[in-house]
């Protein structure tokens, strides 16, 4: 567990509710802590080098957005973050660090399983199991060996409310969840993501596959999860960047070109790459 | 692009001439296009009315059994083998009470020579008491066997005189037939020929006459055996071992029975009606229930499926325990475990297993496999397993070792393939969560593909029941269906089947006959059993398949 490497917090049992803080009406809080720090790290698929020397914070209870263009490696350090990366042969961090509440997670001594339980994701294709709701949401819980079916069915209720879909599905929990329609699948991903309570949501493009309604739906729930959760998207839509993130990262070619908070990415941004990705010039 | 103005450009067709045109074709006034289509087309064709036309020649074939069967079983009953053969069952049940008094002699001399350590001469002095008593018994069935020989010839005799007939008649109108066409002088040649042809028309009423009169004769030499058996269990000899006292008692148990069946048998007889319909529905059940299969017998033949049915699944369903859990196992192994390098070398070994030739497995199974199974059988610290030691060396569990072997590179792929096409999306959801490995592939993986997994094992079992050559090698091929007495033991016994029976009496029997039909029958049965294999397997793959969304 990410507990025994000495993270300075303790996890919050799961029953209790989590301290909240009022997100800021700013988009910077520059009280936040770094939840997240990426030090000049560079990753290598194979022998071709997909990013080159990317250090940034990530801050606790803010949502951040990486954008840019096709292959520039946004989608690439989103994967290193709960190291999904390590399914692909071949592929790994070559040099610096990415720490998470102060622990190097390429630590080989990091357990992988319990980095995932702190750092869920939500995947770009909607992809619930071939199973229930019900089953879904549990999943994650049951894996860990829950089988208390009273706080199951609390879990269940909480994370479908979390992620807006209670009122849609109560009534038939028990169909599968391949019936639903695709808006709603991503929102279940992502309910079946916040189950598990982790610290840290990644979403790696979660709406480019979702008709504009369905993803302002989602974009919704993001706003309301940052009060609980630290929030990385992956975003091909400026717009979707603009409207709900509290800081930007720009990539291009495997670089970070610019990162600050989101207002000044759009508004007022210091590199002129930046400037004629984020007005439509390029990209 | 400009052109240059020195080089002159191409005449240019004007659109409207362009789409008008007529394409020439280049083979007898086929486009490409055209010809290519037709060439498929006809292949798709031939290939499908092949089908089709082998199809229906064996359906053709199969179904002549039933009128011919009809036939048989209709001369079984009119020339009276029916019901000689209602007394036969007596002297059958006699005998084997005498087998049963033989194991009981063996077991006597076994604990005399082993056990008080005579030497076999004095051994035999003191079995002299019993085999007198064994002789006696035996003796008490020879006025009935004299009278069931007498039957069996009188029979045997009308029915070779009703097949001559039958020939007979088949000959003249083969050439009868063959007179319309003909010419004139080979028409009355044909015509002399069939007309010297008379056929004897048996009269199977009459003729079976003293057969019937036979009955008070053996009422009364029943009645006398009955009386002898009775004076004879009253001074049965006594040992001194209970068990062989016990088994003695159980002697008397068995002759009751028998006397209940001995005063059964002549009401029977006389019951019994030579005049009664044969039933189309009871030469089907002959077949498809019938638990004999006995061919060329001088007596009567028997076409029934179910020893082979029998011997099929068996070997089968053992193939398959054998077959299942290596061919699933090491394709989630393969698809979810293995490191590239691994794949690469298990795979085509695995594939490579059903490029031996079946002949050569089963050449296998007869020189070294049924032999190993025997030596470990006979393993002294082994004899706890049910079987053992095994009689046979050729038996259900010697072949459905082999089919095992054919049927795991099918079962094999086609699971991989199952697994493999389980989207990589519900792994990478899995793991996200933080499932380890494995609780991600029995929880999802192996449920995601289970539809695939059931339809290779489905197909699995079509490769197992349809194998031809290990079995008829390696199953011991005796007909009889297997004995469920022996509890587990009964994977150990020889056995035949469906498909081994066509093998091996198909390049013997008379073209028409009713056994060649009987084995078009048993072709049809397996052909029947892998359409619905294949349907089930495709069916279940449909309804189950994952929409990867």
């Amino acid at each position: 567990m990410v507990t025994t490497l000495a993270m300075p917090e303790p996890v919050a049992p799961p029953a209790a509710p989590r301290p909240v803080s009022v997100a800021p009406a700013a988009p910077v809080n520059p009280a936040a802590r770094a939840v997240i720090e990426i030090d000049d790290v560079d990753f290598c698929y194979g022998a071709s080098k997909a990013l080159h020397d990317i250090t940034l914070n990530i801050q606790e209870r803010q949502v951040t957005a990486f954008i840019g263009p096709s292959g520039c490696g946004k989608s690439t350090l989103l994967r290193c973050l709960n190291r999904m990366n390590d399914l692909i042969d071949g592929a790994k961090v070559t040099a610096g660090q990415i720490r998470i509440d102060g622990v190097n997670i390429y630590d080989p001594r990091v357990d992988v399983i319990e980095l995932r339980k702190r750092v869920g994701m939500v995947f770009q294709k909607s992809n619930p199991f071939p199973k229930s709701i019900y089953d879904n949401i549990t999943y994650g819980l049951r894996i860990q060996g829950q089988k208390n079916k009273a706080r199951l069915d609390e879990v269940v209720e909480r994370s479908l409310r979390g992620a807006a879909l209670w009122d849609e599905v109560k009534d038939r929990l028990h169909e599968s969840a391949l019936g639903m329609s695709g808006g709603q699948q991503q929102r279940l991903c992502i309910a079946r993501a916040i189950a598990v309570e982790p610290e840290i949501i990644l979403m790696d493009e979660p709406c480019s596959a979702l008709d504009p309604i369905a993803t302002a739906k989602v974009e919704e729930l993001i706003h309301g999860l940052k009060k609980q959760f630290t929030i990385v998207i992956v975003t091909h839509n400026m717009q979707q960047a603009a409207r709900c993130s509290d800081r930007t990262a720009f990539f291009y070619l495997g670089k970070l070109i610019e990162y600050a908070d989101t207002r000044t990415i759009f508004m007022n941004p210091a590199n002129p790459q930046t400037e004629a990705y984020v007005s439509g010039r390029f990209g | 692009m400009p052109a240059s103005t020195d080089t002159p450009s191409l005449p240019r067709l004007a659109t409207r001439e362009v789409l008008l045109r007529k394409r020439r074709g280049w083979f007898f006034g086929l486009s490409g296009d055209q010809f290519v289509k037709y060439v498929f087309q006809g292949n798709a064709a031939i290939s499908i009315i092949v089908l089709a036309l082998i199809t229906l020649t064996i359906f053709k074939d199969a179904v002549g059994f039933l009128p011919q069967n009809h036939q048989n079983l209709r001369i079984y009953r009119l020339a009276g083998l029916e019901y000689v053969d209602l007394f036969r069952e007596q002297v059958t049940a006699h005998s084997t009470m005498s087998r049963y008094l033989a194991s009981v002699r063996a077991q006597r001399l076994d604990l005399l020579l082993n056990k008080e350590g005579l030497a076999p001469a004095a051994a035999m002095t003191r079995l002299a008491d019993f085999d007198a008593f064994a002789n006696q018994f035996a003796d008490t069935i020879n006025e009935q066997e004299t009278l069931l020989g007498t039957m069996t010839d009188l029979t045997t005799n009308l029915k070779e005189r009703q097949k001559v007939a039958e020939d007979l008649v088949e000959a003249k109108r083969n050439y009868l037939d063959a007179i319309p066409g003909a010419p004139p002088e080979r028409a009355a040649m044909l015509q002399t020929k069939a007309d010297v042809i008379h056929p004897e028309v048996i009269d199977f009423k009459g003729e079976i006459q003293p057969l019937l009169a036979m009955r008070p004769e053996i009422a009364a030499a029943n009645a006398r055996q009955m009386a002898a058996l009775k004076a004879l269990l009253a001074q049965a000899p006594k040992f001194t071992d209970a068990d062989l006292n016990r088994r003695m008692e159980k002697l008397q148990g068995f002759v009751s029975d028998y006397f209940q069946e001995v005063e059964a048998v002549v009401p029977k007889m006389a019951a019994w009606d030579q005049t009664k319909p044969v039933g189309w529905l009871e030469s089907f059940n002959a077949f498809a229930f019938g638990r004999e299969w006995i061919t060329a017998s001088f007596w009567q033949d028997w076409y029934g499926i179910l020893p082979l049915f029998a011997g099929s699944l068996l070997i089968a369903v053992i193939a398959l325990c054998i077959a299942i859990p290596l061919g699933v196992a090491s394709a989630i192994y393969v698809s979810q475990v293995a490191r590239p390098i691994e794949q690469k070398f298990i795979k085509p070994y695995i594939e490579f297993i059903s490029a031996i030739p079946s002949v050569v497995l089963g050449f296998f199974g007869i020189a070294m496999l049924g032999e190993t199974l025997r030596r470990v059988s006979q393993m002294p610290s082994l004899s706890w397993v049910p079987g053992f030691p095994m009689s046979e060396r050729l038996n259900a569990t010697t072949a459905a070792c082999l089919l095992a072997l054919l049927a795991i590179p099918t079962i094999f792929s086609l699971a991989e393939d199952a697994l493999n096409n389980v989207p990589r999306s519900f792994k990478e959801a899995s793991l996200a969560l933080g499932a380890t490995r494995l609780q991600t592939m029995v929880r999802i993986i192996v449920p995601a593909a289970l539809s695939g997994i059931v339809a290779a094992i489905l197909l699995g079992f079509g490769r197992v029941i349809g194998e031809t050559m290990v079995v008829l090698l390696c199953a011991g091929n005796r007909i009889a269906i297997p004995n469920l007495g022996a509890g587990l033991g009964v994977i150990f016994q020889p056995v035949h089947t469906m498909t081994g029976i066509i093998a091996q009496e198909m390049g013997e029997v008379p073209h028409y006959s009713l056994h060649y039909r009987a084995l078009f029958m048993v072709g049809v049965v397996l052909f029947l059993i892998s359409l619905l294999v294949n349907w089930l397997a495709q069916k279940i793959v449909r309804r189950y398949r994952i929409v990867a969304t």
